[in-house]
């Protein structure tokens, strides 16, 4: 086992949503794309992206998974694991003991395939952990919580994740900050993509002003629509200015200096980063130190989300990404 | 289009003995339980299609369309077609045709969300 005494960088593949759609790359060729640019060698892979068998990964399956990682050099380091509680729209969500062996199923498949650590989310109702954590612990595979926009340090959820971390008191268990809670300003290259859909320029400079008021997401969302229709702003340029309130929130990047201590990865979220080394919408400058100088030790995976919006090279933007971190996790 | 919001598959529209064969993507950026996704009409030359016995296949599977929220265990994997085969309907190898597809998907992990989609193509038979 290697000790490190300093943050890794990594990515995640789901920065090459759009490559993966879109059918430039067969599984083994991203795997090898990732490592050939060099952007590995720590990975993080969504079991509902990329694995064809998940939730239930048989053994060969593994097997070549593990092959590929072999070639390539590659570490899968976090897979990326789902709380669909939702099965049939509109009725009641499963019950507890399906949501409970949901998790387990995944968990079994993700140690399977080697991967050190889980992207678990909110989701998962707070008093079913002390249920899902002795299993984690007997497969020696630690679970971290995505803590991703609308959710901050201070959201409400979060604390009532910590009271019962604190409670169980175990190491498999931890958090996974999401840097799009946290963020200064909306992209502009998001918001270029809503003027491309059509969206007028006093829509856009409302969406500027409402997103930063206080507030829950849908509320401020509904804020917007309520005001752009009253001006007769059509709903398709209402519904793409509206994306932001979605995926990014406005919150204290210094929050993250709270969750440090039991960080146990991260999702180095971000939209667009310049030649000059600058994130459109997330301080990074602020942001990266408060790790490095509290002793995390895990991965930063980038992980580029343009892709919602914007067709850019997303392997150049993942380029771009590590090294801004490199270069502020160094000064 | 970005990639996810691409509904009717690169295989097209196909006509064969069973009927014919239209292929679907998911408009999501993960694999979902296929009783999340709806087919929510389709129609052809402007005509909508009588979707009561259609039926969907994937991945060596096939089940009635009139069943799909029933599949709570069966996912679509998001980087592969589905297809909807409409029995007792022909189309000539090589004539072209409008299709519009409507698929609407609800992610089983955010309650209450519905999201739309509609594709409209000019297909040639295979």
């Amino acid at each position: 086992m290697v000790t490190t005494t300093a943050p890794q960088i990594g990515v995640t593949l789901y920065s090459f949503t759009n490559e993966w759609l879109s059918r430039q790359f067969d599984f083994p060729d991203l795997m090898r794309e990732v490592a050939r640019r060099g952007l590995g060698p720590n990975i993080e892979i969504i079991g509902f992206q990329n694995f064809k068998e998940f939730p239930d990964v048989s053994d060969d399956f593994a097997a070549r998974f593990k092959d590929i990682v072999a070639e390539t050099g590659l570490n899968p380091v976090s897979c990326a694991i789902n709380s669909d509680r939702f099965l049939r729209p509109g009725q009641q969500p499963i019950d507890d003991a399906s949501l409970v062996e949901y998790h387990k199923r995944q968990l079994r498949s993700a140690k399977k395939m080697g991967f050190s650590l889980v992207r678990y989310q909110f989701a998962l109702p707070v008093h079913l952990l002390p249920e899902v954590a002795p299993y984690a612990e007997e497969l020696d595979i630690r679970m971290g919580v995505e803590v991703h926009a609308p959710m901050w340090a201070g959201h409400p959820a979060v604390q009532a994740y910590a009271e019962m971390y604190d409670k169980l008191d175990t190491p498999v268990l931890g958090w996974i900050p999401d840097f799009g809670g946290t963020a200064s300003r909306i992209p502009e290259s998001m918001l270029d993509a809503a003027r491309r859909a059509g969206a007028a320029e006093s829509l856009l400079d409302r969406l500027k002003l409402v997103w930063l008021e206080p507030g829950m997401s849908h509320e401020k969302a509904g804020r917007l629509r309520e005001w752009a229709l009253a001006q007769g702003h059509a709903p398709a340029h209402i519904q793409a200015a509206s994306l932001a309130f979605f995926i990014l929130s406005n919150n204290d990047p210094l929050s993250w200096a709270q969750l440090v201590d039991r960080t146990i990865h991260i999702h180095g979220k971000f939209y667009g980063v310049d030649e000059n080394l600058v994130e459109e919408a997330i301080d990074y400058a602020a942001i990266l130190p408060l790790f490095r100088d509290g002793g995390f030790t895990g991965t930063i995976v980038s992980e580029w989300e343009g892709h919602a919006y914007d067709t850019r090279d997303a392997f150049e933007q993942v380029s771009r990404h590590q090294a801004m971190c490199r270069q502020i996790l160094a000064s | 289009m970005l990639p996810v919001e691409r509904i009717i598959g690169e295989e097209g529209l196909t006509s064969g003995a069973g009927g014919l064969r239209l292929a679907m993507r998911l408009p999501w950026y993960r694999s979902l339980p296929f009783s999340t996704v709806e087919v929510g009409g389709v129609t052809i030359d402007g005509e909508p299609v009588d979707l009561s016995d259609a039926q969907v296949e994937h991945d060596g599977k096939s089940w009635p369309l009139a069943e799909q929220g029933e599949q709570v265990d069966t996912f679509w994997f998001v980087r592969d077609s589905a297809f909807l085969l409409l029995p007792g309907r022909a189309a000539a190898p090589g004539s072209e045709h409008v299709v519009s597809l409507t698929i609407n998907v609800s992610p089983p992990y955010i309650p209450g969300m519905t999201r739309s989609n509609v594709q409209v193509e000019t297909l040639q038979v295979a």
